[in-house]
């Protein structure tokens, strides 16, 4: 039996230690959000956080991510109460198809964490580790800077209420 | 309807419909869903490019723990089945495998893993029988056959003038042989099909773009009633003409049924990428003629496509025949050819991105022999509304002459549409005009192979390039749709075309939405069950905006005149319906929306409720008649501005800048359009600067049907800041005056990045334009 903190909630794992993150993820917590493509880490499409670190879960062992802070889509933001860096991604319809869009949208999350306030270059090459196939690039780009602007703007009206 | 009014929703960015289903992960697609009590089926694939099932013995897989069933050819029904626009043609399974990866058998068991393993229980002799890869080689008389009907059929011609007076008329004459590689969909969402019958009839749930065509593919290949088959498309992720109906949605079909419970095929990535289809390889032989004043004489092609196994394609979808059909004399040969590799179908752009590549690079090289700038060559020989049309009908599905088809159009219906074979609206002109002053054209251009800054081993030029593509073809059936008004003063709109991202669901229903004079909010749409949807040809074509749109219109329309009537009669003295509108969903006198004898559909929908004993309480509404013929007018247009560095060392190419103009018509929704724009530009440049399959050279198999060995561009490698600029040529018969838009894009992109390297380097490269390739076109190795 293994422990899986996956969105903040502890969950027992009596499966196979060998199964991959994203095969778990999907299809024993039904967490479709973890999207699967090429399974060999090349899309980025099952994207997920492992403390905090962006991983390609096609790649990730069960056992690798026992005991760690696992985030997937799902622990974002709801249909009804969006992330900054969803409703960013809507306004600027930084996809079409929408398959790869979780997983870009958690490798921005975790790039604004390193990079709040990066160019439109840097945002470029920080979501080159995945691929989108309809081509909205220039909009996930235009998403993360308007996420970025959206996020510092939620920090500093924290800060400055504490 | 008051033409005074501005719109409410038409050209308005708003939101796509499922946008936060798409930002949370919430959106499933068919490899999301399950049904209960379902089986996993897996396919057996063949090792040999070419071979016959002599004898197969599938007892050891049957026998083992786990096993639901297994379907071989000797249980598939001896009918032939066909895609749309001829992608497959032939029988699910046959007994005979036709290329390195063809469906061959197929097993349902309690889990995949167990399917697999009873894979490797089916015992096959094999006969192998000689095989053919290469084109030219599949033509000749003693070549293998590869299908019943031969490897080649009568090419599909489209001729006008006489191409030896367009010689005789030409002061310069270039000449071409050129070959392009095959460019792979390479989908990142991946498919898969559920089947489950109920007695004699079945459901499918899959992602395809063409749900109706799939339901007909289901019945030729079952024999089964059409009433007795419902398919239920899902979306589909990053299709572009991939997920239409395919054979393995069918084997999912044969297998449930052999199974005896619910079966769930899902490809894996690679067999997405290996076992459905491919863009075509294309060869291009011909030349192009143009007086020393730059006016073309004469175009003449001959243009051979390699269909693969299953692909019946040799017509339609070469709409820069039409682009550049101002020369007097024209001659075009399209020969579809059988070969055992993989099945080649229509990606996005088909025929534009290849033909039209090759005839935009002919077109480009005698612009330099007389001097011209391109976009200057392009202005004086590009289509303009009014012209004729060249593309005549697709020769499997028009049995007559264009005069005889005009002949048999009643009188009464050609005076209200647009005049048929001419260019009913849009062109080139407006873009690259206005696009060439937006991207600075006039002082960036430094001549033809000429770049404009040096660097090193680092050459800058930029380049232009057009693209044009149909808006829909009515070939194959008449697009319908159907609107409901609800009581409570909602709609829904049922037309099948599928979900594949373009953001067509919100598109329909800011038709409908317009239509009706209902707020956009409270329409909503169902697009994939074909039980409540009327027979579309889907999202294919560029179909959707245009003749998708067209019948939404139409049936919001229809629905409109109902609801206007019973409002008129019993809330407006019997008023003639011209004299009321609707906003926002009341119903008010034209012109006064804040009249205070307005009405609320709701108010009107309880009217017909006590009319009718309470039996009916809502309105449906259809179109009256059939769509005018969309292929015999309607056109759409690309014209794009790339920047490129190449460096002559390495071969690398680089995308600077960009600009993309589009002229769809009317746009109906910004945002939707400029992702079409964009993501057209970017597949187009993928594909020109490093897309392409590579085949085994004795097999013909894939050898980099993966996202790792496939290379796809990434965010860093296209412009992050690459505009978008639109012309709205009003168009007389799309809705709101909006026209297609999806596939001339990609065409644009391909040339404009083409044209921009040779610009840089002085040497044309064929596609696609790899490192090692600018370097051989270099003579540096």
């Amino acid at each position: 039996m293994r422990n899986l903190v996956i969105n903040g909630k502890t969950h027992e794992y009596d499966g196979a230690a060998s199964r991959t993150l994203a095969d778990v993820l999907r299809n024993e917590f039904g967490l479709h959000g973890v999207r699967v493509s090429c399974s060999e880490g090349e899309c980025g499409s099952c994207t997920v956080l492992i403390d905090g670190q962006p991983v390609t879960s096609c790649l990730v062992l069960v056992d690798q991510a026992e005991d760690r802070d696992i985030q997937t889509i799902e622990g974002l933001g709801t249909l009804d109460d969006l992330h900054p860096i969803q409703q960013a991604f809507i306004e600027e319809q930084g996809f079409q198809c929408a398959f790869c869009t979780p997983g870009f949208i958690m490798s921005a999350k975790a790039f604004l964490e390193e990079n709040p306030d990066p160019t439109p270059e840097e945002a470029a090459i920080g979501m080159s580790g995945n691929i989108c196939r309809c081509g909205a690039y220039p909009y996930i780009v235009k998403a993360v800077l308007n996420a970025a602007a959206k996020l510092r703007e939620q920090g500093g009206r924290r800060r400055a209420a504490e | 309807m008051g033409s005074h009014r501005s719109y409410s929703v038409v050209g308005k960015g708003v939101p796509v419909k499922d946008a936060r289903e798409k930002v949370t992960g919430a959106l499933k697609f068919a490899v999301d869903l399950t049904v209960q009590n379902m089986a996993f089926g897996k396919i057996l694939r063949s090792p040999h490019p070419h071979a016959r099932i002599k004898r197969i013995d599938v007892s050891r897989a049957e026998a083992l723990p786990g096993v639901y069933g297994v379907l071989t050819h000797e249980d598939t029904p001896r009918l032939d089945w066909e895609a749309a626009w001829f992608n497959y043609r032939g029988k699910v399974l046959d007994g005979v495998a036709r290329f390195v990866g063809d469906d061959v058998a197929a097993v349902a068991a309690r889990t995949e893993a167990i399917a697999e393993q009873a894979l490797e229980l089916i015992d096959i002799e094999w006969e192998r029988l000689p095989h053919v890869l290469d084109m030219e080689e599949a033509r000749k008389p003693d070549a293998p056959q590869i299908r019943d009907e031969g490897n080649e059929r009568p090419p599909y011609i489209v001729e006008w003038g006489d191409v030896s007076e367009g010689k005789a008329e030409a002061d310069i004459i270039v000449d071409c042989d050129i070959t392009f590689e095959s460019q792979q969909y390479a989908p990142l969402g991946r498919n898969a099909a559920i089947a489950e019958w109920l007695g004699d009839k079945v459901t499918l749930w899959t992602s395809s773009q063409t749900p109706s065509e799939l339901r007909d593919g289901i019945h030729e290949a079952l024999g089964i009633p059409l009433s007795k088959i419902r398919v239920m498309a899902l979306p589909a992720g990053s299709s572009f003409g991939q997920w239409w109906s395919n054979n393995f949605m069918l084997i999912a079909v044969l297998l449930a049924k052999k199974a005896g419970r619910p079966v769930k095929v899902e490809l894996s990535n690679e067999e997405c990428m290996v076992t459905v289809k491919r863009r075509h390889i294309e060869r291009t032989r011909g030349r192009m003629g143009c007086t020393k004043d730059g006016r073309l004489t004469l175009a003449e092609f001959d243009h051979l496509i390699d269909n693969g196994g299953y692909g019946f394609k040799d017509d339609v979808g070469f709409f820069c025949v039409d682009m550049w059909g101002r020369a007097n004399h024209g001659h075009y040969a399209v020969h579809g050819i059988n070969t055992n590799r993989l099945t080649a179908g229509c990606m996005r752009g088909v025929g534009d991105c290849t033909l039209g590549a090759a005839v935009e690079r002919l077109a480009d090289r005698l612009a330099e022999k007389v001097g011209m700038d391109p976009v200057e060559f392009r202005l004086l020989n590009q289509i303009r509304p009014g012209d004729r049309l060249r593309m005549q009908h697709s020769k499997h599905n028009m049995k007559c002459s264009m005069e005889e088809y005009i002949a048999a159009i009643p009188e009464e219906l050609q005076a209200r549409w647009p005049r048929l074979f001419h260019l009913s609206s849009g062109g080139t002109a407006e873009i690259l005009s206005k696009g060439a002053d937006a991207f600075n054209w006039r002082a960036r251009w430094k001549g033809w192979g000429q770049p404009h800054t040096i660097d090193g081993p680092k050459r800058r030029a930029v380049g232009v390039g057009t693209g044009a593509h149909v808006c829909g073809v009515e070939f194959e059936g008449s697009t319908s749709a159907v609107v409901r008004i609800n009581p409570d003063g909602s709609a829904k709109v049922h037309c099948s075309v599928g979900r594949q991202g373009q953001g067509s669901e919100t598109t329909q229903s800011q038709v409908a939405a317009e239509a009706l004079g209902i707020p956009f909010d409270m329409v909503e749409i169902e697009t994939g069950d074909t039980d409540s949807c009327p027979w579309s040809h889907g999202s294919l074509a560029s179909n959707t905006m245009y003749r998708v749109g067209w019948a939404t219109h139409a049936a919001s329309m229809d629905a409109r005149r109902q609801l206007l009537a019973i409002a008129a009669r019993e809330f407006f003295d019997g008023a003639d319906i011209d004299e009321l509108d609707i906003t926002e969903g009341y119903i008010h006198p034209d012109g006064h929306p804040d009249s205070n004898r307005r009405v609320s559909i709701t108010q009107v929908m309880h009217e017909l409720r006590s009319d009718t004993l309470g039996q009916t309480s809502s309105i449906t509404g259809r179109p009256a008649e059939p769509m005018p013929p969309a292929t015999t007018f309607a056109r759409q247009f690309g014209a794009q501005f790339a920047e490129v560095e190449v460096d002559v060392e390495t071969g690398q190419i680089k995308l600077l800048d960009y600009l993309a103009c589009q002229d769809s018509g009317t746009v109906m929704n910004p945002q939707v359009l400029k992702n079409q724009v964009i993501g057209g530009a970017i597949c187009g440049s993928g594909f020109a600067i490093y897309e392409h399959l590579v085949f085994d050279e004795e097999t013909g198999a894939i050898k980099n049907g993966n996202l790792l060995d496939y290379k796809l561009l990434r965010a860093a490698d296209f412009p992050w800041n690459a505009r978008v600029m639109f012309c709205e040529d009003y168009d007389p018969v799309g809705p709101f005056g909006a026209r297609g838009a999806g596939e001339s894009p990609i065409a644009a992109g391909i040339s404009a990045v083409c044209q921009a390297v040779y610009n840089a380097i002085g040497v044309w490269v064929d596609m696609p334009m790899t490192p090692e390739r600018v370097v051989r076109a270099l003579g540096k190795v």
